[in-house]
């Protein structure tokens, strides 16, 4: 009998089964769900099942956070109906418009917690295994299935070990690994797999950096992606977590479909080129080149130590006046943090334009749209076409000091070289 | 129910068209008819007018990937679309399409095919293949629960049966 991963223990739990093989689908019960804007299609779904009863009420929580705050009166009234139907079934809790990007939100409230199974309708809702949850991503009708039925099925996921040496230099970020990560993969690279990191660089990854790792796993198709629960984790969990929980980490002679290994001291800070985000370059190559929008924010890289990190940057100076640079807070945490410490004054006074805490930019659906022929440099997790609502637009994916770095000389820079 | 066999023309498309340009998100909550006039026009006009008059997508790698919003998925059944053959899918395009009535096909032989926009296709589910000018080609089967809201049709019809069923 070999051993299993923590991905087939969350779930053996979950669904009541043992000795799942890589493969099965399984039906299984996650510890906790949440839901966004998007919570509107679920009730879509919910009431034309013909269902009355949400199971768990007490398990689910939703955030608004993509199209906030409302554009229109057609969006304010979905928004609404949400509202209303989150306090008639008694849902576990619901945070207004501009507490955060849901994924941030979860995760800093000590929701997502340890050895859970999470479930979101967002592609994003991998970001909770930065907390050692197994935390996937789901569909809205999925999400509509699950408070009517209880239950939704999964296909048991092989693991890939990602194992990181070393530390990351000066000017080098988690951010510049993903996109290594990324460009090694491909876009599909890890399909169907869990991404668990592993490896003597752990104990010095924060959360916030864990969770712009396992934010992306979903850019190179991965289903999840998963920190083994260790002092790091502990440390943060401790008197935030909302639900039981119980550490789960994979066995030591558990089946790995593959295995990477990544130096940290080696890597440079990347940039990833219009189109893909597997299509990252070294920031040297592509230093001097032009751009017209910065932007810091979303559920990837706009934490409190993302802002600090860019604020250290553009402290007492100007953006450049070709540039505008906008910035939105993951979390209204991480943008009291940022005021109290004073990084928001900093980028502020630099030139920054503030947004409300939520997805509107990276997304594309309300404000910061790029004009045709623009180029945007952000700290975001997508840059396909169209993404941020123009497709006749380039996105180029950086790190917060990448951003801040190249928002300050008008095109694009290497933060190695800002003094 | 049997599980179908489907027969249509083919709309063809190349490798890496992601959810966000088979529909942005600022679309998502259109009503079905305007989000089939919006379907994958970030490609052009011709790209959404061949959507919407042939059901059969024949696509390369990644169709679909990226953002996990289920519109997508929607605009596409909106516009017809019955299935989509491709050399790969990411996982939530896979489990928004089969959601929506979508059957989802990973069939890298057929989708490597020279496939024009036209071609008759027809998927005989249940016997597990495919055709495309007499030539066949094997497609695995859905199992399980998967199978049963391929059966039902989507997955709000598996739940509404589901449901059901408890309350008899």
């Amino acid at each position: 009998m070999t051993g299993k991963t923590l991905a087939q223990k969350v779930l053996e739990r979950t669904s009541g089964r043992s000795g799942l093989a890589v493969g099965t689908i399984v039906e299984a019960t996650p510890d906790f769900s949440y839901s966004h804007d998007y919570a509107a299609w679920a009730i879509d779904a919910f009431e034309k099942m013909g269902a009355t009863r949400v199971h768990r009420p007490d398990r689910i929580a939703v955030c608004f956070d993509h199209g906030i705050p409302p554009n229109s009166a057609k969006d304010a009234n979905s928004l609404k109906r949400v509202r209303e139907f989150v306090r008639r079934h008694g849902f576990a809790q619901f945070y207004e418009a501009g507490t955060g990007v849901a994924h941030q939100v979860m995760v800093e409230q000590g929701w997502i917690v340890p050895g859970s199974l999470s479930v979101c309708n967002d592609s994003h809702a991998c970001s909770g295994g930065s907390v050692g949850a197994l935390a996937l991503a789901v569909g809205e009708t999925e999400v509509g299935f699950l408070w009517a039925v209880g239950r939704l099925w999964f296909r048991v996921p092989a693991t890939r070990k990602m194992v990181l040496h070393g530390r990351l230099r000066k000017g080098v970020y988690a951010k510049d690994l993903m996109l290594e990560i990324a460009r090694q993969l491909g876009v599909l690279g890890a399909l169907y797999e869990v991404l668990e990191f592993q490896g003597d660089a752990l104990p010095a990854l924060s959360v916030s950096e864990r969770f712009t790792l396992c934010n992306m796993a979903t850019e190179v198709g991965a289903k999840g992606g998963v920190f083994p629960y260790d002092a790091v984790t502990a440390q943060f969990v401790q008197g935030r977590a909302k639900l039981p929980f119980e550490p789960v980490h994979s066995d030591p002679d558990a089946q790995y479909c593959a295995e990477m290994q990544f130096d940290l001291g080696t890597l440079e800070p990347m940039v990833a080129l219009p189109g893909r985000e597997d299509s990252g370059v070294s920031v040297t190559e592509v230093a001097g080149q032009p751009i017209d929008q910065v932007f810091i924010g979303s559920c990837t890289n706009a934490r409190a130590d993302d802002l600090h990190i860019a604020a250290d940057i553009l402290r007492g100076r100007k953006v450049h006046p070709n540039v505008r640079l906008i910035v939105t807070p993951a979390s209204r945490q991480a943008e009291l943090d940022a005021l109290k410490n004073g990084d928001i004054e900093a980028l502020v006074e630099a030139g920054a334009t503030l947004m409300p805490s939520g997805c509107g930019v990276c997304a594309g659906t309300h404000q910061g749209v790029i004009a045709d022929g623009e180029r945007c440099l952000s700290t975001s997790n997508r840059n396909m076409p169209g993404r941020m609502g123009n497709k006749n637009a380039d996105i180029l994916l950086c790190s917060p000091a990448t951003a801040a770095a190249s928002a300050l000389a008008g095109c694009i820079a290497d933060p190695r070289l800002v003094t | 129910m049997a599980l179908a066999t489907i027969r249509g023309t083919a709309a063809v498309f190349g490798d890496h068209v992601s959810a966000d340009v088979v529909l942005p998100a600022r679309h998502s909550f259109l009503q079905p008819e305007q989000m089939a006039e919006q379907v994958l026009m970030d490609l052009g006009p011709e790209a959404n007018r061949k959507v919407r008059e042939h059901p059969i997508i024949i696509a390369g790698e990644a169709f679909g990937y990226g953002t996990g919003r289920e519109s997508p998925c929607r605009a596409l059944r909106a516009a017809g679309v019955r299935a989509v053959i491709a050399k790969s899918f990411s996982r939530l395009f896979f489990r928004n399409a089969l959601n929506n009535g979508i059957v989802v096909l990973q069939c890298p032989a057929l989708a490597s095919q020279p496939v024009t926009d036209g071609d008759e296709i027809e998927l005989a589910l249940a016997e597990g293949w495919a055709r495309w000018k007499g030539e066949t080609f094997a497609i695995a089967p859905f199992t399980d629960v998967v199978a049963k809201i391929v059966e039902a049709g989507s997955l709000i019809n598996y739940g509404r049966q589901l449901l059901a069923a408890e309350k008899a």
